[in-house]
């Protein structure tokens, strides 16, 4: 491989040599993807933090990979002396997601997981604040989930404004206008 | 020292001088806005064509679609517009990314707060047109969500292809088919061009969500010939996609072949429910598309439906017009077998007006369809077109098509640019011709496909354009050579299609074994007696029809490329289904 991405591949290779279950996949110069089994993710972020020197914490976020019935977690850090960006990828049960937090790494660590806890309902353990951040009486699955139907709830908690009336649906429109009657099989079928 | 340090310090200050101050300045500075600023929509009236994406996207319901006075709906336009309610609106601006004309776009401008709840009711564009110059959020070609390529269709190559007459192309499998519904954003703009309104979103969802017997159900709730569409259709469908407007169109017509190709026999998924017989006959006269259509659809509502065909073989012109390596036998056979199993009737081989009178059949049945078509070809009007060797396309398509052997020699010129003239070329070059289409116009002016005209380039066909043919000189009563001009293109002051000036001297001459004429059709009326002339109305060589396609004579209905100016087999079809209507409301009241 070319020069350019050797610091990369140095970086790939030690972190093999302790972590030999993590999937390193370098995306392009400057930029790291690792997989890694969820309960080795503080004992790794300790490593990059404290050996390999990525001191800063950018951000976390949470994708809800519903088909897989799991959360995938991605920690991003960085280092300011080697100028690369790495994203740590762990993926939880979906069903009873939980988490070991990382705040005694990076105390702002804290606000991510309250907010992922909140939009996810991922649980952190060791996290002492996960209370109630930007949602304000929320009583529905956290809003972020992909099975939650925002324009569902929407329609169910917010009024129609008045003048919205005179709304069409398209489909209705175009087929009224062209005379096309539309079957319905599925209900011919019940 | 100190005393001169202190004396000084104070001149340390003049480094300011000429810096921008921290502290907020008056008369107010407005500062300048971020670029990819989110504030209030803009829409761009007449390139939105109102398909209703923003709309169905949008998570907090906040976009409606609405009619806008002065906007009409025409083909690829519903003539609705969007409305967004700022109440609701979260600037998310799924809307923007997902417009598929691009016309959608985000402000700068926004209103704060409003003692009028109705002004943050906008239609975009509409309500705001000065906004034009303050967009600021626009949608980024690059990262978009929807996907603009069309899964690529596998043909055979143009080496291979003139071999045979195998069919070109090859059709997509499972996966491919999945992959091209998928995009597919569900607006239905493709049913206001469809001349039969086809239910074309329904049967792509069904398909994307691997459901092609459902595909199929829609497929053939108005259209029972959607093989022969999937494979010739004109689709007008896919020049109104929305998707067009910035990339691909949904192969709209490679679907409805997919969906049809998976079953061998339609009536298992199709299961159709056949009416009891009401006693009343329908003849047919022609069985081409039109014929064939209003044919199914009456015998299933329990007419007693018979087809008159001069042909050996159903299909009209699908059969003896379009060549096999667009349109296979098998295929056509398939539909036909069918039709027979719902109780369609056929005779084949018998002309009307010569085998039997027309003034018979129209003893015999309660009403008739006519679906005749245009099969007599317009001459060219040149010297020497009555030379051996002068053929017409459209004899000479039907003559290879019934199977019989048509021996053109090694050169042969095409004098058309429609799609019976690609089709001629094709064919000719198929049998081992060397094939030279000679046009009026430029390429782009060509009224045929342009698939069909790629095609024939791959395969090897040269095409002169602005060249008038000016002589046809024969040598012992058969043809030699063919002159023609070149010609300049002279714009047409109407805004309608530049004509074609010849040049006066440019003129060259082609040697040629076969001259292959297709500039048009017409239908042939011969069979009509000089009463019936009378009574049925004919304008230029068109029958005219009311709404539901029933002509001047009251029990007669028509169709087909004899009644519609678009003269393609999917208007066929229309007519006929339209005619279906017409003949029940006059015969069951």
């Amino acid at each position: 491989m070319s020069d350019e991405l050797k610091q990369e591949q140095e970086i790939a290779r030690i972190i093999h040599t302790t972590f030999k279950t993590a999937e390193v996949d370098i995306k392009r110069a400057g930029r790291l993807s690792i997989k890694l089994r969820s309960d080795l993710l503080p004992p790794f972020i300790s490593y990059l933090r404290d050996y390999l020197q990525f001191k800063h914490l950018v951000l976390i976020s949470c994708v809800d990979w519903i088909e897989d019935n799991e959360f995938e977690l991605v920690y991003h850090v960085y280092s300011y002396e080697k100028k690369i960006h790495v994203m740590i990828k762990v993926r939880i049960d979906r069903e009873n997601p939980k988490m070991q937090t990382i705040l005694p790494f990076w105390d702002h660590a804290g606000t991510y997981e309250r907010e992922i806890h909140e939009m996810n309902g991922v649980f952190f353990e060791g996290n002492p604040d996960l209370g109630e951040f930007i949602l304000e009486d929320w009583d529905n699955i956290p809003p972020m989930r992909r099975d939650f139907n925002t324009v569902k709830y929407v329609n169910e908690v917010y009024e129609w404004r008045k003048g919205r009336e005179d709304k069409q649906d398209v489909r209705e429109t175009i087929s009224k206008e062209y005379g096309e009657i539309i079957p319905d099989f599925d209900s011919e079928e019940k | 020292m100190g005393k001169i340090k202190g004396t000084l310090l104070p001149f340390s200050a003049l480094k300011y001088l000429g810096k921008k101050p921290h502290t907020v300045r008056y008369p107010l500075e407005t500062k300048k806005i971020a670029d990819r600023y989110r504030g209030f929509h803009y829409n761009d009236i007449d390139e939105c064509i109102g398909c209703g994406t923003c709309s169905t996207i949008c998570q907090n319901d906040a976009i409606d679609m609405i009619k806008i006075d002065g906007i009409e709906s025409k083909k690829g336009d519903s003539g609705l517009r969007p409305r967004v309610d700022n109440g609701r609106c979260c600037w998310c601006a799924l809307c923007i990314e997902m417009c598929p004309t691009g016309s959608l776009s985000l402000t700068d401008k926004f209103i704060l707060t409003s003692s009028n709840p109705d002004d943050y009711l906008l239609v975009p564009g509409v309500d705001n047109p000065e906004a034009k110059d303050n967009i600021s959020f626009v949608k980024d070609n690059d990262i978009t969500l929807l996907n603009f390529n069309r899964v690529p269709m596998r043909e055979l190559e143009g080496s291979e292809r003139i071999k045979s007459f195998a069919e070109v192309v090859l059709g997509y499998v499972q996966e491919e088919a999945r992959q091209e519904a998928i995009r597919c954003i569900d607006c239905a703009l493709c049913v206001t061009a469809c001349p039969a309104h086809m239910h074309i979103p329904e049967y792509i969802a069904a398909i994307a969500d691997a459901d092609d017997k459902l595909a199929l159900k829609y497929i053939y709730d108005n259209n029972p010939l959607p093989e022969m569409c999937g494979k010739v259709c004109t689709r007008q469908c896919e020049t109104v996609c929305a998707m067009a407007h910035k990339g691909d169109a949904i192969a709209i017509r490679w679907l409805k072949r997919y969906a049809t190709e998976q079953f061998p026999d339609p009536s298992i998924v199709l299961e159709p429910k056949i009416s009891d017989p009401n006693g009343k006959t329908v003849g047919i006269i022609g069985g081409g598309p039109a014929g064939l259509s209003a044919g199914y659809f009456l015998a299933l509502r329990g007419f007693d439906v018979t087809i008159y065909e001069a042909l050996p073989k159903m299909g009209g012109m699908t059969f003896a017009g379009i060549p096999k390596y667009r349109f296979p036998e098998d295929s056509l056979d398939k539909q036909i077998d069918y039709m027979k199993k719902i109780g369609v009737k056929m005779i084949n081989n018998i002309r009307v007006g010569k085998d039997i009178s027309f003034a018979e059949i129209k003893e015999k049945y309660n009403a008739i369809f006519m679906g005749i078509g245009f099969h007599v070809p317009y001459t060219i009007g040149l010297d020497g077109e009555n030379l051996n060797g002068s053929i017409q396309a459209i004899d000479f398509l039907r003559e290879i098509n019934i199977g019989n052997k048509v021996d053109v020699g090694k050169k042969v010129v095409v004098i058309g640019g429609g799609n019976v003239a690609i089709d001629a070329a094709r064919v000719a070059r198929r049998i081992g011709a060397k094939v030279t289409i000679l046009y009026r116009r430029r390429v782009e002016d060509m009224p045929a496909d342009w698939e069909e005209i790629e095609g024939a380039e791959d395969e090897g066909v040269n095409i002169i354009t602005q060249g008038i043919p000016l002589e046809i000189i024969g040598k012992n009563g058969k043809v030699k050579t063919i002159k023609y001009g070149m010609a300049e293109m002279i714009p047409d002051p109407k805004g309608g299609r530049p004509r074609p000036k010849l040049i006066e001297g440019d003129e060259h001459i082609l040697e040629v074994d076969t001259i292959i004429g297709a500039i048009g059709q017409e239908a042939d009326y011969s069979f009509l007696t000089e009463e019936d002339t009378k009574e049925l109305e004919i304008e230029r060589g068109r029958v005219v029809v009311n709404e539901f396609k029933q002509t001047s004579m009251k029990n007669v209905f028509a169709g087909g490329d004899n009644v519609n100016r678009t003269m393609d087999a999917i208007s066929a079809i229309a007519d006929g289904v339209k005619a279906v209507e017409g003949i029940e409301k006059f015969l069951l009241g």
